[in-house]
C-alpha cells in the first residue's frame, strides 16, 4: 500500500480513533476523519477489518530473549513498599539495583531501588545501609540522586529507594554529544561541585567513577551510589570491624591509598575525580605506575592531545600519589579548572616554564584587544599551540623559535616576577619585557630576521597591553619596518603589519590618518582570513578597532556596523577567543548608546552581562560588561543598581594583574558619573580623578573618554569648592571635544552641557545660556528627546531658568514651558 | 573459545553509544552459530538447544557486562531480539527446505516446539512482511521483534524503547493488523 509518510501517520491515528467505536458509529466518524481522501479511508478500514479478524494472530511470541538483561532477578514483578520491581539495571559491590514504579499507577513514578545482595547482607553491611539512608536523607543537592525512600523486605533485606535518573554514563554521554573540552570541563565542574557539596556534609563518596555519574537529557550530570558513603571521622571503626577486605571499590579508580588500606579521606575522592578527568579529556584512564601511583600520560605516550600544558599540570596534581599534595578538596579542584578556564594561572603549574608569566601576556592581550589599542593579537596566538597545526611548516619553526624565545625570557625572570605576582605587584611584567627587549637588540636574530620580526611584534603588544605606549611604540615600529622589508607587497604578514600601523595611528591620536590605512586593509585582511593565510581573531580585532576609531570619530552608525561585523566573525569562529565575544558586545552597546538607541543599548549591555556569566569566561571581561552596564543604568537613573554592578566590577578590576588597565579608569569614571548625580560630590571627584589619571597615564588625552572624567572631575571640583581648577578643567574637555569632533556630535555637546551647568553655577548666565542651549540641541539632534542625555541638558536648561527667572531663548524650547 | 577481540567489538560498539544494530546482529549471530556447533559436536546428535540460552549464553561471552550501562544492556535486548528472528527464521526456512528434502546445517530448536497460538504463523512470510513495514513504519517492526521474536512485555517494551506503554500498545495493534492483513491477505467483507 503505497501510502504518502503523513498518510501513514492519519491512517494511523484514525485507526486508534475509530477501532474501538460500536460498528454502527464508525462510518460516520470515518467520513469525518478521512474527508475526501479515499487512499487513506480504504488503507483505514483494510486496517480495521485485519484488526478485527486478527485476535489471536501473533498472541504468542516465537521467541524470547534472556530475561536476565531486562531484570532476571528473583525480584521481578515482586513489590516493595509502594513499588513494584520492573527490571534490573544494574550491580554492584554491594547490592542489585532495580527499576521499580509505583504500584499504585496514580502517577507514573520510575524510581531506582537498591537491593543488598543475597549472601553479604551481614550485619555490618545492614548497618552501614542504615546509616548511607540517613547520610543520603541530608544531601539534598540538584546533582545528587535523592533518597525517597527506604524499608526493609520480608526476609530483612535492606532496600533503598532512589531517584531513577535516566542518562548516559557520563564518557558515554561526552562522545555521543562529542562535547568540546570546555564542555567537558564545564560539564565536570558540576559533578565536583556536586562531591564538594557531599564533602561539607561530611559524606566521602569513595566510589567515583563514570558509571556513578549519569548525564541526563538536560546535560545535567547526577552522581549515583553513594553506596559506600561513610561519615568522615569513622574509619577506625571501620577497619576494626576487619571489613576492609570487602570493601567494594573499583580499582581503576581508587586513590593508591584505597588500594592499600590507608586511611580515606575527601583527597580519595579527589584522586578518583582525576581519573574521571583524565577519562573525560583523554578517553583513557591514567596508566598506574608500580605502586599504584599514576604516571603521567605524557611520559607514557605522547599522543594524547587533550592533554597537556595546564590541563595535564591539574590532572597530574589531582593524581598525586600522596593525598596532601592533591587538591584539597572537590572545590579547589573545581576552582582551578574554572581559574583555567577563564585563562588565569592555575596552581598546578608545570616546573619548567614560568607560567604564569606566559598565562599574564595572553591575558594581557585581550586586556589589549578589548580596549581596542592595537590590533596586537599574535602574543596569544604565539603562545598557544593548538593553531600551530594549520600552519606550514616553515611558519610553524618559526613559531616555535618565538615561542621558545619567550619562554626563556620568561623563565629567567620567572622567580622575581613569580614573586611579585605573588605579592600583587603585577607590573613586573615590564621587567620581563624589558629584558626581552634587550636580548631582541642583540646579534641572536641576526640570521633569522622573520623570526625577529615576529617577537618584535608580540614585545610591542605586550608593551602596549602593559600601557608602556613609548615602548610598544619603538617594537611595533619596528616590527612593521621589517614587515615591509622581508616580505612582499601582498604577503599576509604584510597586511598584518598594515593593520597594526592603521592601530598606531589611531593611538598616535592621527585619526584621518588611521581611517584611511583602516579603509585599505580591512578588505585586504579580509580577504587572507577567508583564504586562511591571517588569523580570523587578526581580523575581528582589526574590524574592532576601526569601530572604536569611527566611533572616536564620531560615525556610531559606521562604528555600530564594523562591531556586528566583528562579533559576527568572532561568533562564527570557535572556542580560542569566544570569550572575547561579550567585550565586542559590550562596546556595541556603548555604540549604541551613542546612536541615541538607549533601550537597545541597555538590552545589549545586560546581553553582554549575562553572557559573561554564562560562559566560563575571564573576570575581567565581565568587569568589563558590568561597568558597561552601570554607566547606562546610572543615565537611566538606576543608581542603585548601578553602584552594585559597578562596585562589583571595580573589585574584579582591582584583583587582576593590570590594575592600571583603561577598564578600571572606565569603571572608576562611571562610578563618578553615578556619584555626582546622587549629589556625593566627594566621591565622584575621587573617582573621577583617579580615572583620569589612568586615562592620561595609559593612553593620553585623546582617549575618548577622558574628556568625559575630566567633565565629572571639574564638576565635582566646583562643587566642593574648587572653582578655577573645575572651571580649567571644563574647559580643557570641552577644547578636547571641539578639537578632535565635528561640531554637531553629541560629544561636544556633552562637554558644553557640563560647562554651561558649571557656569550657572557660577551664575555666569550669559556665558551659561548659549552653551546649554547648543547641548541641548546637539543631544536632542543626535539621541532624539527621550533620550536620557538629552533629558539630563534639558533638566539643565529646567534650572537654569529656575534661577534667572527668565523664559529660555524662545522658540527653541516651548517643550520646557510645563516646568 | 570465544575470541576476547569478539568480546571487545561489541563491548565497544555497545559503549560507542551509536551502535549499529545491524553490526551488532551480525556479530553475536555468528557466535551463536558457533556455540550451537560447539555443542551440537560435543553432544549427542539430535540434541535439542534452546534459543533463549543460546542468546544468553552469546550475550554472556560477547559482553563485558561490568562495563556496559543498563542502557546499553536495554539496547543488547533490541539486538537479542533481532538475533532471535534471525534464528527462528532461519530454522522455518530450513524446515521448509527439509521437507523439500534438502540438507540444510541449522540449529536445532526446541523453542519452535512451543509455537503455539490459534493461528499458526508462518515465519518466513511474517519476515518479510515486517521488512516490507519496517520501511512504513521502522518503529513498529521494532516493536514487533521486541514483543514478539523478543518475548518482551508491553511494559518491557516500552521500557527499552523508551516510549510510554499506552503507545506501544497502540502501536502493536496496528502492527498486527497491518502484518496480517500482508500475510493472509484482505478479509472478506471488510468492514463499515
Amino acid at each position: 500500500m503505497a501510502l504518502a509518510p503523513e498518510d501513514w501517520l492519519r491512517a494511523k491515528e484514525i485507526f486508534v480513533e475509530t477501532a474501538d467505536l460500536p460498528a454502527n458509529e464508525r462510518p460516520t466518524r470515518l467520513d469525518q476523519l478521512c474527508g475526501c481522501n479515499e487512499t487513506l479511508r480504504a488503507e483505514v478500514e483494510s486496517l480495521l477489518a485485519s484488526d478485527a479478524t486478527s485476535s489471536g494472530f501473533m498472541a504468542v511470541p516465537a521467541g524470547k530473549v534472556p530475561r536476565r538483561l531486562l531484570a532476571g532477578s528473583e525480584w521481578e514483578g515482586h513489590r516493595l513498599g509502594a513499588y513494584e520491581i520492573a527490571g534490573e539495571l544494574g550491580r554492584g559491590g554491594l547490592g542489585v539495583v532495580y527499576l521499580a514504579e509505583r504500584a499504585d499507577e496514580q502517577f507514573h513514578k520510575r524510581v531506582a531501588i537498591k537491593l543488598i545482595k543475597r549472601g553479604l547482607d551481614t550485619d555490618a553491611i545492614q548497618q552501614r545501609f542504615r546509616r548511607e539512608r540517613e547520610i543520603l536523607a541530608s544531601l539534598e543537592h540538584p546533582n545528587i540522586a535523592r533518597l525517597l525512600d527506604a524499608g526493609t523486605t520480608q526476609d530483612g533485606l535492606s532496600y533503598f529507594v532512589m531517584e531513577y535518573v535516566q542518562g548516559e554514563i557520563i564518557t558515554e554521554y561526552c562522545a555521543t554529544h562529542q562535547l568540546d573540552i570546555q564542555q567537558r570541563l564545564t560539564l565536570f565542574r558540576t559533578v565536583c561541585d556536586a562531591v564538594s557539596y557531599a564533602h561539607t556534609h561530611l559524606v566521602i563518596h569513595r566510589d567515583l567513577k563514570p558509571s556513578n555519574i549519569l548525564v541526563n537529557a538536560n546535560g545535567e550530570p547526577k552522581l549515583l551510589d553513594f553506596g559506600i558513603a561513610k561519615l568522615l571521622g569513622d574509619e577506625a571503626e571501620l577497619r576494626d570491624q576487619t571489613v576492609v577486605e570487602q570493601r567494594p571499590l573499583t580499582p581503576e579508580y581508587a586513590s593508591p591509598e584505597q588500594l592499600h588500606g590507608g586511611a580515606i579521606t575527601t583527597a580519595s575522592d579527589v584522586y578518583a575525580l582525576g581519573v574521571v578527568l583524565h577519562e573525560l579529556l583523554t578517553g583513557e584512564k591514567p596508566k598506574r605506575g608500580a605502586h599504584g601511583d599514576f604516571v603521567r600520560a605524557s611520559a607514557v605516550a605522547a599522543n594524547s592531545k587533550s592533554l597537556r600544558g595546564d590541563l595535564d599540570n591539574i590532572v597530574a596534581k589531582a593524581l598525586q600519589e600522596e593525598p596532601k599534595r592533591r587538591y584539597s578538596s572537590a572545590r579547589q579542584l573545581a576552582d582551578e579548572i574554572e581559574r583555567y578556564q577563564r585563562g588565569l594561572p592555575v596552581l598546578a603549574r608545570g616546573d619548567a616554564f614560568s607560567y604564569r608569566a606566559a598565562k599574564f601576556i595572553r591575558r594581557h592581550r585581550f586586556a589589549v584587544a578589548a580596549t581596542l589599542l592595537v590590533g596586537l593579537s599574535l602574543v596569544a596566538g604565539l603562545i598557544a599551540t593548538e593553531r600551530e597545526a594549520r600552519l606550514a611548516q616553515r611558519e610553524k619553526q618559526r613559531t616555535q623559535r618565538v615561542n621558545s624565545f619567550l619562554a626563556e625570557t620568561l623563565a629567567d625572570a620567572a622567580p622575581a616576577l613569580n614573586r611579585r605576582l605573588h605579592h600583587g605587584q603585577p607590573n613586573s611584567l615590564s621587567e620581563v619585557l624589558d629584558s626581552a627587549s634587550k636580548r631582541l637588540d642583540g646579534n641572536e636574530f641576526a640570521n633569522e630576521p622573520e623570526v625577529r620580526a615576529d617577537l618584535e611584534r608580540v614585545i610591542g603588544g605586550a608593551y602596549a597591553a602593559d600601557g608602556k605606549a613609548a615602548r610598544a611604540d619603538q617594537h611595533l615600529q619596528r616590527w612593521i619596518a621589517m614587515a615591509e622589508r622581508l616580505y612582499p607587497a601582498n604577503h599576509p604578514k604584510r597586511i598584518l603589519a598594515a593593520a597594526d600601523r592603521a592601530g598606531m595611528l589611531f593611538i598616535q591620536g592621527k585619526l584621518t590618518e588611521s581611517e584611511a590605512a583602516f579603509r585599505n586593509v580591512i578588505p585586504k585582511l579580509r580577504a587572507e582570513c577567508v583564504k586562511n593565510q591571517v588569523e580570523p581573531e587578526d581580523y575581528a580585532e582589526a574590524l574592532n578597532n576601526f569601530a572604536y576609531l569611527r566611533r572616536t570619530q564620531g560615525d556610531s552608525a559606521e562604528a555600530e556596523r564594523l562591531f556586528r561585523q566583528s562579533l559576527s566573525v568572532k561568533t562564527v569562529t570557535q572556542a580560542p577567543f569566544h570569550h572575547q565575544l561579550a567585550t565586542t558586545r559590550s562596546t556595541l552597546a556603548l555604540t549604541l548608546q551613542d546612536e541615541g538607541k538607549f533601550a537597545e543599548a541597555l538590552s545589549t549591555a545586560r546581553e553582554a552581562v549575562r553572557e559573561k556569566e554564562q560562559l566560563d569566561s575571564n573576570a575581567d571581561e565581565t568587569a568589563f560588561a558590568l561597568t558597561v552596564l552601570g554607566g547606562l543604568l546610572t543615565e537611566n537613573g538606576e543608581y542603585a543598581a548601578a553602584d552594585a554592578a559597578l562596585r562589583r566590577a571595580e573589585g574584579m578590576l582591582r584583583d587582576l594583574v593590570a590594575p592600571t588597565s583603561l577598564w578600571l579608569g572606565d569603571n572608576l569614571r562611571n562610578q563618578a558619573a553615578s556619584f555626582y548625580a546622587q549629589g556625593r560630590y566627594e566621591d565622584a571627584l575621587r573617582t573621577s580623578r583617579e580615572a583620569s589619571t589612568i586615562y592620561q597615564q595609559n593612553f593620553g588625552s585623546h582617549y575618548d573618554n577622558y574628556p568625559t572624567a575630566l567633565d565629572i572631575e571639574g564638576l565635582s571640583l566646583a562643587r566642593t569648592g574648587n572653582v578655577a581648577e573645575g572651571e580649567k578643567l571644563l574647559r580643557d574637555a570641552l577644547i578636547l571635544r571641539e578639537t578632535t569632533l565635528p561640531h554637531e556630535h553629541f560629544w561636544v555637546a556633552l562637554a558644553q552641557g557640563a560647562l554651561g551647568e558649571f557656569l550657572t553655577l557660577q551664575k555666569r548666565y550669559g556665558e551659561a545660556e548659549p552653551l546649554l542651549v547648543a547641548s541641548y540641541e546637539g543631544l536632542r539632534h543626535s539621541q532624539g528627546a527621550d533620550n536620557p542625555r538629552t533629558k539630563l541638558a534639558e533638566q539643565r536648561l529646567v534650572e537654569f531658568s529656575n534661577e534667572t527667572g527668565r523664559a529660555v531663548v524662545a522658540g527653541k524650547l516651548t517643550n520646557l514651558g510645563h516646568h | 573459545m570465544i575470541s576476547p577481540s569478539a568480546q571487545e567489538n561489541v563491548t565497544q560498539l555497545l559503549l560507542a553509544g551509536t551502535p549499529q544494530p545491524e553490526q551488532l546482529a551480525a556479530i553475536v549471530y555468528d557466535e551463536l552459530r558457533a556455540i550451537a556447533r560447539r555443542y551440537l559436536e560435543r553432544e549427542r546428535a539430535g540434541h535439542t538447544l534452546q534459543a533463549t540460552a543460546l542468546v544468553h549464553e552469546a550475550y554472556v561471552r560477547l559482553v563485558d557486562e561490568t562495563r556496559v550501562s543498563w542502557q546499553n544492556r536495554a539496547h543488547f535486548l533490541g539486538v537479542a531480539a533481532q538475533v532471535m528472528r534471525r534464528v527462528l527464521v532461519d530454522y522455518a526456512r530450513a524446515h521448509r527446505s527439509l521437507k523439500r528434502g534438502g540438507t540444510a546445517e541449522t540449529l536445532v530448536l526446541e523453542d519452535q516446539m512451543e509455537l503455539a497460538g490459534e493461528e499458526s504463523i508462518d515465519l518466513v512470510a511474517l519476515d518479510d512482511a515486517l521488512r516490507d513495514l519496517a520501511a512504513i513504519d521502522p518503529r513498529q517492526s521494532q516493536i514487533v521483534e521486541l514483543r514478539f521474536f523478543g518475548g518482551l512485555t508491553v511494559a518491557e517494551t516500552a521500557h527499552v524503547l523508551d516510549i510510554s506503554p499506552r503507545t506501544i500498545k497502540r502501536e502493536w495493534r496496528v502492527a498486527r493488523a497491518w502484518l496480517r492483513r500482508e500475510i493472509f491477505g484482505e478479509p472478506h467483507g471488510a468492514c463499515a
